[in-house]
């Protein structure tokens, strides 16, 4: 199977996609003949020049254009720049795009409200506080939005596909660090459903339930342990919402250990969710209590020097994971 | 400008259907019968009334929380509307939105957004689709000079002019944000100036006056429509009752408010219509019976409906969920 | 005393949806009365009213210079209630008249002007355009106004103060005086008052102007374009329009819109004459804005007077002025050839 990054994996997501449904659109800063801060949308705009557009440094608008697009049935599509932005955003997300199928008001009806909002998370680019973070948990407590947060091309691409043809708002978040890795993606058409967590590795030893570029830390972790004699499986939940908790829990039952690795501030994080759930479907399975392996309660430093130090590195999931292993 | 004798009538009942239920909500608001809060929209009637007899059919009309009287012209029917402030299944969104957001988005009906300001931004989407499906239609949004100081709405303005959208920014003035003057609230007293600062026409008219509002929705649609791009439309006006009912007013003097109540719509087209000859006291008084009738009705469905229950009352938050909750 | 009456809802029509009309905001009016407050505030007067109004226009102004230039101009309000329509104008300038104004400042338009000029006497009137298709204003800076309001205060003798009377037009309905016009009285098919702002000329019936200006917009340009009247000239001019006339001519009718106006005829209406409206229903329309309907059952009339209000003349008066040597500094002692008044007066009680 060909290898492709993240980046070109998105981008085909988004070609194929626009090239099978005429009303999908694509809009955010420089997202057009620039191609995206990151490179992502290259190449889109020559393709679809009508469908490809620039807007202003806007996120509410984005978001309100994004939001009553999908409320008339176009599948929008929108970019935040870095997903530190989504609080600028925010509105759409927690009141409206969450909100209208169920109460009304610019309701959506049937088969409507296809949104997808594209959001870079993720340190590592020393881009100081307010470029850096993931902010996945900070929707985690809404009813009505989806949330997206694969780790691999093949993900990337399969999930945003169905994002895509989905009629429900999505937040799918992209890691900045991923954009240039590179994994197996088929040539064929292909989705990844959301709810279905992927077993990356499988061990017995221990489960890390892990997210985007902290997936793959634990793989190399894992690796590395593996000599040690130590098992471990490695599951990526994929979706945070919906949240795939009978492929979370029966690994864990399974193992008995769990450890979940998080990049952004361990307090009030993601993965809580999941631990809990973990909690209440397995508690007499656990031999061990769960672990957080997750980012300082801190914002994230600009200096490449304190900025290696606070994101959650393969030796801070090893030791985790031998915490856990008692 | 004309308006043919029948339209006048029927802007006339129009404006008696608004008034008639909105008076009838404040009743059995008062009485305990409503949940919740209600914004009612009394005085008001001409914008609304005026504004609808501009609008086609497949055109987008997001209102705000005090045009009850608008989404009742639109298309929903009184019944579904009472039962809708009732929190009754028969509601049109079965009781899950309530008054503020009462809506039929089939008849172009977006209802309001609890949100004040985000609307503004929302209405670009609907601009947006019309303009890519060439449908001919505009969306309209209409919001308070309240909502006006949203940042989103200048988001809003923008990117409809940077976009060339078919789309009409209707601000209503009616005097106040909840205790707040309109005119501390901005230091730019006719709104539509801010047009000016997104290069698009801004215009201000007389909110009470129905024809005043028939003319200058007319011209600003008729831009939209023809692919002028969007403007900005100001209505003063004035609320007769508190922000929501139970509001005591302490913020407004018993001398504006009669003021206000001399330049009352109803009243105002009543002597057109009278100076012209165009009804008689009798005819009058047969229309204002009609509307009584419609609202006591809606009044009786919506007393008569069920309460929605189950996991249908809970439903309708996905198009498709593939997990559990 | 000098007068100023800023109108602040001026210059917002629906002419700016269906032509080119620029917006003129408060804010810009505000600055304007601030120049004018200025100019007045280094002559060393301070006697100056002004009409409320509830965009506070002058209370702004006042404000900003105290901020700015930290003076105090002493502004004070008008004693009248306002009600945010024509009237407070029409209210406003009755009241600066009682009090013995020396002059009025009016920023507005021809509505604004018409409104002031109702009730205005004989007080002479100082035009600064801010409103849409302007031909009684004029396009003026504020420092001007200012400073022609200084000369009218100090030169009561009018040695150098230049005022023309302007010429208006008296509409009677049912043989009862009800109105006034500065420039043109248009009688329309319209049926409503609607937006008030004449903008569709193939509404138009009948009209009559006391000056036709080719160089300006709306009404009295359509009489422009086929028989010019001034200001000073002892007639005006009275067209029939609309289908069946021969004559076609081209005529800016608001900004940025040349349209073609069809008329039966046009005559010229000597002072004190007195037409009776050929329409037989409609809409009376006073200087651009739709004001008074009629029906079959009225009877309208129309009567060109010679007695419009007072305007000053800036340009003759402050030439006259500075040719008196009223500009030259005397150490605030006053002494000029009329050895009693000139530009810088020190003598006012400070407040």
């Amino acid at each position: 199977m060909r290898e492709i990054t993240v980046a070109q994996a998105i981008n085909e997501a988004l070609a194929e996609e626009m090239a099978l449904n005429p009303e999908v659109y694509i809009f955010g800063e420089d997202v057009g003949d620039f191609g995206g801060c990151f490179g992502v949308t290259a190449g889109l705009k020559k393709k679809f020049p009508d469908r490809v557009m620039d807007t202003p440094i806007s996120e509410t608008g984005i978001m309100g254009l994004a939001a009553g697009g999908a409320y008339m049935g176009l599948k929008m599509v929108p970019e935040i720049m870095f997903s530190d932005f989504v609080g600028v955003a925010m509105d759409y997300l927690f009141n409206q795009v969450s909100k209208s199928r169920y109460m009304g008001g610019m309701q959506p009806k049937g088969d409507v409200c296809g949104l997808v909002l594209r959001a870079p998370n993720g340190a590592g680019l020393t881009a100081a506080a307010q470029h850096s973070q993931c902010t996945e948990a900070l929707l985690m407590n809404i009813p009505g939005l989806k949330i997206a947060i694969p780790s691999t091309p093949y993900d990337y691409k399969g999930m945003l596909k169905y994002a895509i043809r989905g009629n429900d708002p999505v937040v799918f978040f992209e890691h900045k660090m991923l954009y240039g890795v590179k994994g197996s993606v088929p040539d064929e058409d292909y989705v990844v459903p959301f709810s279905s967590a992927d077993i990356k590795l499988e061990g017995s030893d221990v489960t890390v339930i892990a997210t985007q570029v902290m997936v793959h830390k634990a793989l190399a972790a894992a690796k590395k342990l593996a000599e040690e004699g130590i098992s471990v499986e490695v599951v990526d939940p994929r979706s945070l919402k919906p949240l795939d908790t009978e492929t979370i829990v029966s690994s864990v039952k399974k193992t008995g250990r769990v450890v979940l690795v998080n990049e952004a501030p361990v307090f009030g994080n993601a993965l809580a969710e999941v631990g809990l759930q973990i909690a209440e479907h397995a508690l007499h399975d656990l031999k061990a209590a769960p672990l957080r392996v997750c980012g300082p309660n801190r914002p994230i430093p600009f200096t490449p020097a304190l900025e290696k130090q606070w994101i959650v590195s393969e030796e801070d999931i090893i030791n985790g994971i031998k915490k856990v292993l008692g | 400008m004309k308006v043919s004798n029948d339209d006048l009538i029927k802007l006339y009942g129009n404006m008696w259907l608004i008034r008639m239920f909105e008076q009838r909500a404040a009743d059995l608001f008062a009485k305990g019968v409503l949940p919740g809060f209600i914004h009612l929209g009394v005085g008001q009637e001409a914008f609304m009334a005026g504004t609808h007899y501009s609008i086609k059919p497949g055109d987008s009309i997001g209102t705000s929380h005090r045009e009850h009287g608008l989404l009742l012209l639109l298309g929903i029917t009184p019944g579904a509307l009472m039962a809708e402030l009732y929190g009754k299944a028969t509601g049109s969104n079965k009781g899950k939105g309530g008054s503020m957001h009462a809506c039929l988005p089939e008849k172009g009906a977006l209802g309001c957004n609890g949100i004040l300001g985000s609307a503004q931004t929302i209405i670009n989407g609907y601009g947006f689709a019309h303009k890519v499906r060439k449908t001919g239609n505009i969306a309209v949004t209409i919001f308070g000079d309240g909502a006006a100081n949203r940042g989103d709405v200048h988001e809003g303005m923008n990117l409809a002019s940077v976009m060339n959208l078919p789309v009409v920014f209707i601000i209503v003035d009616n005097g106040y944000g909840i205790s707040m003057s309109s005119k501390n609230s901005s230091v730019v007293t006719d709104l539509s100036a801010r047009a000016a600062g997104y290069g698009m026409p801004g215009v201000t008219a007389d909110g009470n006056d129905v024809l005043a509002v028939i003319e200058a929705t007319s011209e600003a649609f008729k831009r939209a429509r023809e692919g002028g791009g969007p403007s900005v439309v100001e209505f003063k006006t004035y609320r007769h009752r508190g922000h929501f009912e139970g509001d005591p007013t302490p913020y407004r003097s018993k001398e504006e408010l009669e003021m206000w109540m001399k330049k009352d719509p109803i009243l105002r087209l009543e002597k057109i219509l009278l100076d012209r000859n165009v009804i008689n006291e009798k005819q009058m008084k047969d229309i204002k019976a009609e509307q009584l009738a419609i609202v006591d009705d809606a009044q009786k469905f919506a007393e008569v409906s069920p309460y929605p229950e189950g996991p249908e009352g809970y439903g309708d938050v996905f198009y498709k969920y593939e997990g559990r909750d | 005393m000098i007068g100023i009456i800023a109108n602040p809802s001026s210059g917002k029509d629906i002419r700016r949806l269906v032509a080119q009309g620029t917006v003129f905001d408060n804010m810009e009016k505000v600055n304007i009365v601030q120049r004018i407050l200025s100019v007045i505030y280094a002559s060393g007067l301070r006697d100056i009213h002004m009409m409320p109004d509830a965009f506070h226009i002058s209370e702004r102004a006042s404000l900003n210079l105290k901020r700015s230039l930290k003076i105090d101009v002493y502004v004070k309000l008008l004693d009248i209630k306002f009600s945010d329509d024509q009237n407070d104008s029409t209210q406003a300038a009755e009241l600066l008249c009682k009090m013995g104004a020396s002059c009025i400042i009016t920023l507005g338009g021809d509505g604004t002007n018409r409104a002031v000029a109702k009730a205005c006497g004989d007080v002479p009137l100082i035009t600064i355009s801010t409103g849409t298709n302007n031909v009684f204003p004029l396009m003026l800076e504020g420092t001007m106004a200012g400073m022609a309001a200084v000369v009218a205060e100090r030169d009561r003798e009018r040695q150098y103060l230049v005022i023309n009377r302007r010429k208006r037009i008296n509409i009677y309905k049912n043989s009862k005086f009800i109105d006034i016009a500065l420039i043109d009285v248009a009688i329309t098919k319209d049926m409503f008052i609607g937006a008030r702002a004449l903008y569709h000329p193939e509404a138009l019936h009948e009209l009559a102007v006391t000056v036709a200006k080719p160089d300006c917009l709306g009404m009295s340009a359509i009489a422009g374009s086929v028989y010019p009247v001034g200001e000073n000239d002892p007639h005006g001019l009275y067209l029939e329009m609309g289908e069946g006339g021969e004559l076609e001519t081209w005529v800016p009718m608001a900004p940025g819109m040349m349209q073609l106006i069809r008329f039966k005829h046009y005559r010229k209406i000597k002072i004190n004459e007195r037409i009776v409206v050929k329409a037989d229903e409609g809409m009376v329309a006073l200087d651009g804005e739709r004001e008074v309907p009629f029906t079959k059952n009225d009877n309208i009339e129309i009567e060109l007077s010679p007695f419009g209000p007072n305007v000053v003349n800036i340009h003759k008066s402050l030439t006259a002025a500075s040719r008196g040597g009223f500009f030259i500094e005397k150490d605030g002692q006053g002494l000029t050839k009329a050895e009693s008044y000139s530009f810088y007066m020190n003598n006012n009680k400070e407040e």
